[in-house]
């Protein structure tokens, strides 16, 4: 007899609000700016056989990853005990890039795994030659931080104080870190209680029964909506500006056959991996691709593993996508997770165009170290502001400054008023960048114009970590690229001088002013069939 | 006979509670009016004088104080029927309110459009000043650039101002010149401040709730007016208070000012009616359950307090006002079952609403809604109170043809849509409590509202909440609360960050803020209470948490900074399980609240009805079964059995199996949750 269909209903409702709950656990009391401000990090439920089961809407790039992960885990350690606590973040062990460390925790019935309560939260540092995780210098992967490959963090259900003095020996802010990672295995362990208490409500087989059926439910919904879609074989192609290291314009190649319901997405033919630390990791490839897959979709179909079943991944090892054990990763969750994502959208927007979205933004960010004079304090402040712009749809103009493709609108600045009152500071303007929305019958959004004044008495110092300042975020379906980065600084008595993307060291004297004009998205579709009224309300509006 | 009046305008009916000075009820019910509530109210005014016996005008010209509940502003912001408004703002930095801090709600909808932009963007002009941190000047004003935005303000005939200037929270100067000037340009139009409305730091939330300000201003003064002047016309010579969304209630001119402060003024009587009952002696904290047609309201009662959050979103802007801290869910017992997408069985958030109503409201809607579920299922009678009559061969074809699609019959779909809400109110709860670190299980579910009764206590069941309070009148519960909460003026200044506390200043801010509330409520004859409190967090920390600190102001000067950061590290370690003492506290904003309390208007349910012969009734409870009906306060009747249904002119309650209920004499009815 088929499961009921409404304890199926109430188990999604209720794994929602776990994962929901986990979030606001973990949000309220992570000490790290990067996470109890910008949000970056994520929740997933996993099943024993490493499904994802369901995920909390934080940071897209994750969704696709949390099940190599735990899969790495299982493989590592095949019976965990109740009380465990584990711990990765080595690319080449299931994660993404070592700033995304993540906390696991099993919950057992009788000594089988039925799930993994799973918190990745990216770390304010993760150790490796420069604060803050991004080493554009990096050549291989043990200049970018300390590896953790899966590890068990307990013994008999109490965390192991020399395992975690070591973790936080080999960071930059050893407190900050153990605050943090204590607020991960909170939230992990929040999840556990709450899925032990439905196991308890449901009992293992009802709830293994609901699970499927929840699983085979999002499966036939995605379904369906790829089964809408044109067959065929379809290409996309996009491009980085560089590694830092001197490759240029190393593309990502996406093959994408659709055939009834299933899409498989090849990238065997992307170039090979470069030395700069743009290079994917497995994980984190295949979490690019998922999410490519899950914007494609409707926003409510469930994103758990059924979801996910029409899709298969084909990838070559050696490739920018999936870079042979060694080799730099930091800046893959943005880039070329971004890439990736445009490749696969590029390629299917011929099967369904109106589901397609212009290019969202690309990544650029600026680390500034000094010292603050009111406070004579060192001082290290990480750029948000300036959001690039979302891509344009056949559901409307994209939104003006929410972000990049890896975010999409998750990632939070925080108030100019707050950063002028900590940090010696000063934001002499911080509007929309007119004009740099790609054009379109409808337009990319823009990006942001940002002059920001320096009030050191000393010489501060800068790292740069991005890309997308030579290829703007790229139009579909006929739409325009927006426009690309384009940063400047002007120290007194100098020149205008350009940044570029991966940069460490440089100096930035007091009174130095830092000018930055950030990407606009991509628009979609033609721009002749762009509404004169639209036209003439964005002139009005000061925005073309 | 004196009279006081509570008026509770909900999204399909406007409630009237009348107390009489001899502590007689009498309530009435119309249906309400969106396009202007003022018909509904004064409708509703002359069935309850009516009930009362007697002429609306000689009622009136008795009547003492009326309190109103008002969900104009939310509607308003909802429905994005907002007054144009022009918004005066430091040059450079005209994008604030559209940037939202580069969030973007639902993740995975790439393909939202984004909303039409609060003000947009060509009246959005900019005022050539600027102010640094500490509130010193770094730009003078230039007054040119105020005469040229308004210049053009003047031209678009804007009915509203907003002025929000970056730092305006701690030096106000250049916003006041700003606005005095607006003022004299524009002499109709609403012009509102961000330093008088929310003189808070951290610009988005104080632009967004400024300009959330301007946007219902015209409309709320507007509709404030035509009411009183309407009320006076017909006798009433007393003053009109407006609930506001931090719980207490403010004079209508208040209202007038801080227009955006009445966005949760609707679901608020319902927090006071559960404050009112708590000091009445119900007992224990409480997690008010408001279940309306088309949305719930959920909020925790702790030592006879209600909780303040930092403010919500009501359709797209963002107000940074302290309110109540109430979680909405958009399910309620108009609320449609369908399948999704995916082929899953949902529950709302679409709601059949007033108009066509459920299927057996017989006016047309064909989509199962959780009263017809209800209705199938036996729990509800055909025959309604106030001669309603339920159509429920509607209500089985509606649930008959969902049931079809899930291939399951009938009786399985209704028991399926009861039970799939009960969980989702549950869900709701939960967010209520657990994820504010509360246990639910220690608190009472305290059910009113038209569809509480027949979910509560599956609800707490799931919960393993052990008791449930339902209030004789449950269904008009929040204009009732009206009448018994507090005249309430809310303050806040920020105070200069870091570097820890400056005592000077804070006493400086209190003080200040102490003789505005007193000089607000300077017409209010009773005593006023001054209570004190600031939001405050470690250094690295962005999420400030509210402390008290009437007590440590006590101290002298010497010891008020250790004895406000031992305050702090005690309230973070109670919230968060750790403090950590040797680090940075920071002190963001000092709060003040000032409150004058009216006599209170006592639990008077004096007037339960005459008790009617218990009769059975079929149920469907996993079979169907006979069950007791009982008469909502029978006297007499202290230990109910459960499985039975408990029916009052507008409540009706179903006990489950193994549930037990008494009748307190004060007139609520208690159940102690089976298993």
């Amino acid at each position: 007899m088929p499961i009921d269909p409404v304890t199926v209903a109430v188990l999604q409702n209720r794994l929602v609000s776990v994962v929901e709950e986990m979030g606001e656990a973990m949000l309220r009391t992570a000490y790290s700016q990067i996470l109890n401000s910008s949000r970056d990090f994520s929740i997933a439920l996993v099943d024993g056989p490493g499904r994802l089961i369901a995920q909390a809407d934080h940071i897209p790039v994750h969704v696709g990853a949390m099940p190599w992960a735990v899969r790495a885990v299982a493989a590592a350690f095949p019976t965990p005990a109740a009380g465990d606590v584990y711990l990765l973040n080595d690319p080449y062990h299931g994660g993404s890039h070592l700033p995304d460390l993540t906390a696991f925790v099993p919950v057992l019935v009788s000594a089988r795994t039925v799930f993994w309560s799973v918190v990745r939260a990216h770390q304010s540092d993760i150790g490796g030659a420069t604060h803050g995780g991004y080493n554009p210098a990096a050549t291989e992967i043990w200049q970018e931080g300390l590896r953790v490959p899966p590890i068990r963090l307990t013994e008999n259900g109490a965390i192991r104080e020399d395992l975690a003095a070591m973790l936080a020996a080999n960071v930059r802010h050893p407190r900050e870190f153990r605050g943090d990672l204590a607020a991960m295995i909170g939230a992990a362990r929040l999840g556990e209680q709450r899925l032990t208490a439905i196991l308890a409500e449901l009992g293992e087989a009802v709830l293994d029964e609901a699970v499927d059926a929840m699983l085979d439910a999002a499966e036939r919904h995605a379904r369906a909506i790829v089964a809408s879609w044109d067959d065929g074989v379809f290409e996309g192609v996009a491009l980085l500006d560089d590694d830092g290291h001197g490759a240029t314009d190393i593309a990502i190649r996406a093959r994408v056959t659709k055939r009834g319901s299933s899409v498989e997405v090849d990238l065997t033919a992307s170039d090979a991996q470069v030395r700069g630390f743009v290079n994917s990791s497995h994980a984190n490839m295949q979490s690019a691709v998922a999410m490519a897959f899950a914007f494609l979709l409707d926003p409510d179909v469930a994103r758990n593993e059924g979801a996910f079943r029409p899709l298969t991944v084909v990838a070559r090892p050696g490739t920018v996508v999936w870079a042979e054990v060694g080799a730099p990763v930091t800046l893959c969750t943005s880039h070329c997770s971004n890439e990736i994502v445009e490749a696969v959208i590029v390629a299917l927007s011929a099967a369904c165009p109106q589901r397609a979205m212009g290019g969202w933004g690309r990544r650029f960010r600026i680390a500034i170290e000094g010292e603050n004079p009111r406070t004579r304090r060192r001082f290290i402040w990480h750029l948000f502001q300036a959001r690039p712009g979302g891509g344009g749809s056949a559901g409307g103009d994209g939104w003006n400054g929410a972000g990049e493709w890896h975010s999409a609108g998750g990632i939070k600045f925080g108030s100019i008023e707050v950063t002028e009152s900590r940090f010696p500071l000063f934001f002499e303007r911080h509007e929309f960048r007119p004009g740099s929305a790609g054009d379109g019958q409808f337009r990319g959004g823009t990006g942001g114009d940002l002059s920001l004044r320096l009030e050191t008495e000393r010489p501060a110092r800068a790292n740069t970590a991005g890309d997308g300042a030579r290829h703007g975020a790229r139009g579909m379906c006929g739409g325009g690229d927006g426009a690309p980065h384009h940063y400047t600084m002007a120290a007194p008595g100098a020149g205008v001088r350009l940044l570029r993307t991966k940069e460490t060291g440089i100096v930035m004297p007091p009174a130095t002013v830092l000018h930055v004009l950030s990407g606009g998205g991509g628009g979609w579709g033609d721009p002749a069939r762009r509404d004169p009224a639209a036209r003439a309300a964005d002139a009005e509006e000061g925005l073309a | 006979m004196r009279w006081t009046i509570g008026i509770d305008v909900g999204g399909t009916f406007t409630d009237i509670v009348l107390t009489a000075s001899d502590g007689t009820v009498t309530v009435a019910k119309a249906p309400t009016t969106p396009q202007d509530q003022s018909d509904g109210v004064m409708a509703a005014l002359h069935l309850a004088a009516s009930a009362a016996g007697r002429d609306l005008r000689a009622l009136l010209g008795e009547t003492g104080r009326i309190v109103h509940g008002t969900t104009a502003a939310t509607n308003a912001l909802l429905e994005r029927k907002t007054a144009s408004v022009g918004l005066l703002t430091t040059e450079g930095h005209r994008d604030v309110i559209d940037m939202r801090e580069g969030l973007k709600p639902d993740r995975y909808n790439l393909r939202m459009p984004p909303p039409a932009p609060l003000v947009p963007r060509r009246l959005r002009l900019p005022i050539r000043e600027r102010l640094r941190a500490d509130g010193s000047v770094d730009v003078p004003l230039d007054m040119g650039s105020v005469a040229r935005a308004l210049d053009i303000l003047t031209a678009e005939q804007v009915r509203a101002v907003a002025v929000c200037l970056l730092h305006a929270w701690c030096n106000p100067e250049h916003e006041r010149a700003v606005a005095a000037e607006a003022r004299r340009r524009l002499p109709d139009a609403f012009v509102t401040a961000s330093s008088d409305v929310l003189p808070q730091i951290k610009e988005f939330e104080r632009f967004s709730t400024t300009v959330a300000n301007a946007m219902v201003g015209p409309i709320i003064h507007a509709y404030l007016e035509r009411l009183q002047a309407r009320l006076r016309e017909s006798g009433f010579a007393g003053p009109l208070f407006v609930i506001m969304s931090h719980g207490g209630v403010a004079s209508a001119a208040e209202a007038s000012r801080l227009t955006v402060g009445t966005a949760l003024s609707g679901p608020a009587g319902g927090v006071a009616a559960g404050l009112a009952l708590s000091r009445a002696g119900i007992g224990g904290d409480l997690i008010t359950f408001d279940m309306g047609g088309t949305s719930t309201d959920i909020a925790l009662l702790r030592d006879g307090r209600a909780m303040l959050s930092a403010g919500r979103s009501i359709g797209d802007a963002r107000i940074a006002l302290p309110m109540l801290d109430i979680v909405t869910l958009g399910a309620g017992g108009g609320s449609i079952a369908q399948l999704d997408r995916s082929g899953l069985l949902q529950v709302g958030p679409e709601s059949a609403g007033a108009d066509p109503g459920p299927a057996c409201y017989g006016r047309g809607g064909a989509r199962p809604t959780v009263t017809d579920a209800n209705l199938c299922l036996g729990y509800l009678a055909v025959s309604l109170g106030g001669g309603l009559r339920l159509d429920l061969a509607a209500a089985e074809r509606a649930v008959e043809s969902l049931g079809q699609s899930l291939g399951l019959d009938r009786d399985a779909t209704a028991a399926g849509i009861h039970r799939l809400v009960n969980a989702r109110m549950a869900d709701g709860v939960r967010v209520a409590s657990v994820r504010r670190g509360v246990d639910p299980r220690r608190h009472a579910l305290l059910a009113f509202g038209g569809a509480a009764g027949l979910h509560v206590s599956a609800v707490a069941a799931e919960l393993g909440i052990p008791r449930v309070v339902i209030p004789f009148h449950a269904s008009v519960l929040s204009a009732w609360g009206m009448l018994n909460t507090d005249l309430r003026v809310e303050l806040t200044r920020s105070q200069v960050q870091g570097g820890g506390i400056a005592v000077a200043p804070l006493r400086a801010a209190f003080a200040e803020m102490e003789a505005e509330g007193r000089a607000r409520l300077r017409w209010f004859e009773g005593p006023l209470e001054v209570s004190r409190s600031a939001d405050m967090r470690y250094g690295e920390q962005v999420f400030e948490i509210p402390v008290p600190l009437d007590d440590c102001l006590e101290r002298d000067d010497a010891i008020l900074p250790d004895a406000i950061a031992d305050a702090f590290h005690a309230r973070h370690e109670a919230l968060y399980t750790y403090a950590l003492r040797d680090q940075d506290v920071v002190l963001v904003n000092a709060r003040c609240a000032v409150t004058g309390r009216f006599q209170s208007m006592g639990t008077g349910w004096s007037q339960p009805p005459a008790p009617m012969a218990s009769r059975g009734r079929r149920i469907h409870l996993g079979a169907w079964i006979e069950v007791p009906v009982h008469r909502f306060a029978a006297l007499g009747v202290d230990d109910l059995a459960g499985p039975c249904i408990i029916e009052s002119e507008t409540t009706t309650v179903l006990l489950r199996a193994h549930d037990r209920g008494r009748f307190d004499p004060r007139g609520w009815l208690e159940i102690s949750v089976g298993p």
